[in-house]
């Protein structure tokens, strides 16, 4: 009989019921607190790659050029004008046709030149960014509550 | 006391609330003002910029990768006005190193207008001045010397060709505008170009992915050997001083499939100086004389008379005709060359010995409509196609039109009153060396974009004579270089060409001195795979096409022999039969 009044009178203690909506109250706090800080966290680390793809745009701008560059000065240094010269002056002269014997090789196709040959291997690849740069929150969420982790 | 507690703590409560409603209120009210709007417009502002990209300017090349023309970085010199320390220091300094006046320099910096923010003092400067000016900033900057501060560098894209004149006649130029002219340039400039695009550049990193990329211009590949175009310069740059020529043109094309493999005309200029045009040429059909201009031909247009005629059944190769040395056509007289009577001939010897009145004959046997009909078939008069800029027609005159008299089938027969580019002239001979089917020249081989190559096909521009014709005609003309013991022979080789020598119309009549050369052939006979045009105006040493023209068209053909690696006829023959 005395044990299940001092239960009673626990149940009904006004402190009790503070209590739970203290509880309450913090975990609601809580629970935003760390949607907040995840939310953060996900955008800051969005932030940081999109600068960095600005930075890359940038870095792939100036290479692009840097080999225009160096395709064109290829080209100077092999120009005809130069390339002629050169071989004048290590002794060479130009050929007379007398001078040339002709070697029949049945089926020889002349290869095409480079520029050509790296143009029929290459195909546009198709790149599809990352999860992290696209989903949004609710999303990466969703992702997490149906599949446990990143599909 | 538990009770006073109470109603303090209430009066707490509702002070706090008050104050949040207060924030809020006020955040609401700030958010919705006038001012807010002025404030989110330049948030706007500062979110980003447009900026117009333009994509790298293709690149063109010969048939053998060989860069034509490239692209090489170049800067924009400009000066952040606010950041700048000492003006008077900094043009002192930009001025020696850009070689601008100081006076120059000095104005940019002092007098630009107030809301300047930054102004350029010079574009399209060399990278090594700018390392130079680099380097002594980088001096400037460790000894705290704030003398150049506000310099800022831009670089971008400049056209450049490293082989500077080489093939300019065929290439064009582009201008600092970045719009091509004259040549490949100028007739595939929205390929090359590509398609500038502007675009809005968020400066949130979050949207960099938005940013989308722009396709660099269309990079090309010609049919031009580089190698080949060389040494047909430079025979042709020779050839106007051992014959005293004011200009000249040479073309080499393969006559299979209209790929034009090197074509040279004076005069040519530095395309990394493309300044220099105004002061080379006159007007812009003289900048590619293979195709800008046209000239009375001469004799070169016989083969397309005696074509006609060996088509039209008309003539056959052992047809006689006695020259007398002159012939009446439409109430005129025409003579030969050397106005003297060849007695009696056949077809090879009208050819042979370019007779006039031989081949005015041939064009009266054959009627008006007959011949002026196959003229038109072989396209005389029309453009020919050629995918480059600034290509002239000739002219014809054909019965009807209000200069065309009866005499003009005689003259027209041997080349003096039709005009033609030396271009069109080798797409008519093409059916000769082809079975009777004509090609339509081209520059381009290939186009790459985006990792993709797209050949261009040969085309054929019709059918004007039969492959029997076209074979007797070859063979004829062979027969004829080599009875004539013609400069233009090629010893190993087995050629077939024919000489022109032409008189230049003035305002009062023929030009009793002066004389335009030209020669066309091809080779080998029996599988034709190039075919020379060459054109010399006014050679002073000699007024003669086979003194001239023809040992020039044997000097490109050696050299063509050579770079395209045909072997002499008897090493082809020995390589077939095995």
């Amino acid at each position: 009989m005395q044990a299940t009044q001092i239960i009673h009178a626990y149940k009904q203690a006004p402190w009790r019921v503070q209590r739970q909506w203290i509880g309450a109250f913090l975990l609601f706090v809580i629970g935003a607190a760390m949607i907040a800080a995840l939310y953060l966290d996900v955008t800051a680390r969005t932030s940081v790659a999109g600068r960095e793809i600005q930075e890359l745009r940038s870095q792939i701008t100036t290479i692009q050029r840097g080999n225009a560059d160096l395709e064109t000065r290829l080209a100077d240094l092999t120009s005809t004008a130069v390339m002629r010269q050169r071989a004048l002056e290590l002794g060479y002269r130009p050929v007379q046709p007398g001078e040339l014997d002709y070697v029949a090789v049945p089926g020889f196709v002349p290869p095409e030149p480079a520029i050509l040959l790296a143009a029929e291997d290459t195909s546009p690849q198709v790149q599809t960014l990352p999860a992290e740069y696209t989903q949004s929150l609710l999303e990466w969420f969703d992702e997490r509550i149906k599949f446990g982790g990143p599909r | 006391m538990r009770q006073q507690y109470a109603v303090r703590s209430l009066i707490i409560v509702a002070g706090l609330v008050l104050v949040g409603l207060a924030v809020v209120v006020q955040m609401i009210r700030i958010q919705s003002s006038e001012q807010a709007l002025i404030f989110l417009s330049q948030g706007d502002r500062y979110a980003g910029e447009f900026q117009m990209y333009y994509p790298e300017r293709g690149e063109i090349y010969d048939r053998n990768g060989h860069l034509l023309a490239g692209n090489r970085t170049v800067y924009e010199v400009g000066v952040t006005l606010s950041e700048v320390d000492n003006p008077d220091s900094m043009a002192y300094i930009l001025s020696t190193y850009l070689g601008l006046t100081y006076e120059e320099v000095h104005n940019k910096l002092t007098a630009s207008p107030e809301d300047w923010e930054y102004v350029v003092v010079q574009d399209y400067v060399g990278m090594e001045t700018v390392e130079s000016l680099q380097q002594l900033i980088s001096q400037l900057d460790d000894a705290e010397d704030p003398r150049l501060n506000g310099l800022a560098f831009k670089p971008h894209l400049q056209r450049s060709y490293p082989e500077n004149a080489l093939a300019s006649n065929v290439l064009g130029f582009v201008t600092r505008d970045g719009r091509g002219y004259f040549g490949i340039e100028e007739k595939y400039n929205d390929l090359l170009a590509g398609n500038p695009v502007q675009i809005w550049v968020p400066r949130d990193p979050n949207k960099a992915t938005e940013i989308p990329r722009v396709p660099n211009g269309t990079t090309l590949v010609l049919t031009l050997n580089r190698d080949l175009q060389a040494q047909v310069e430079t025979i042709l740059d020779e050839a106007l001083v051992d014959y005293g020529a004011q200009n000249g043109a040479v073309i080499v094309m393969d006559p299979r499939n209209g790929e034009i493999l090197a074509m040279a005309s004076t005069p040519r200029m530095n395309l990394n100086n493309y300044g220099n045009y105004f002061s080379l040429y006159d007007n812009g059909s003289q900048y590619n004389s293979s195709i800008g201009m046209a000239y009375e031909p001469g004799s070169v247009i016989k083969v397309l008379t005696m074509a006609a005629a060996l088509d039209t059944g008309t003539v056959r190769p052992d047809t006689t005709f006695i020259d007398t040395g002159s012939i009446e056509v439409g109430g005129i007289t025409v003579q030969n060359w050397n106005r003297e009577a060849w007695g009696q001939q056949n077809m090879i010897g009208c050819l042979q010995h370019s007779l006039n009145v031989c081949l005015a004959w041939v064009a009266t046997q054959m009627g008006t409509q007959s011949f002026y009909g196959y003229m038109e078939r072989f396209g005389i008069g029309h453009p020919t196609g050629v995918d480059l800029a600034g290509e002239a027609m000739g002219r014809l005159k054909i019965p009807g039109d209000g200069d065309w008299y009866s005499v003009d089938l005689g003259t027209n027969a041997f080349g003096q009153g039709v005009s033609v580019t030396p271009l069109q002239m080798m797409m008519a001979v093409s059916s000769i060396t082809n079975g009777g089917k004509m090609v339509t020249p081209h520059v381009l081989y290939s186009m790459l974009r985006d990792g993709h190559q797209y050949n261009v096909p040969s085309q054929y521009a019709g059918s004007p004579i039969s492959p029997q014709t076209a074979q007797t005609l070859n063979e004829m003309l062979a027969l004829s270089l080599e009875q004539e013991s013609s400069q233009a022979l090629l010893p190993g080789y087995r050629l077939a060409g024919k000489t022109g020598t032409a008189q230049i119309p003035t305002e009062y009549g023929y030009d009793p001195w002066h004389t335009n050369v030209s020669f066309i052939g091809w080779g080998p006979v029996d599988d034709p795979q190039f075919m020379v045009y060459v054109w010399l105006q006014q050679p002073s040493t000699s007024i003669w096409s086979s003194e001239t023209a023809a040992p020039v068209f044997s000097q490109v053909a050696e050299q063509t022999v050579i770079l395209l690696n045909i072997p002499p006829d008897i090493v082809r023959s020995q390589a077939a039969t095995k």
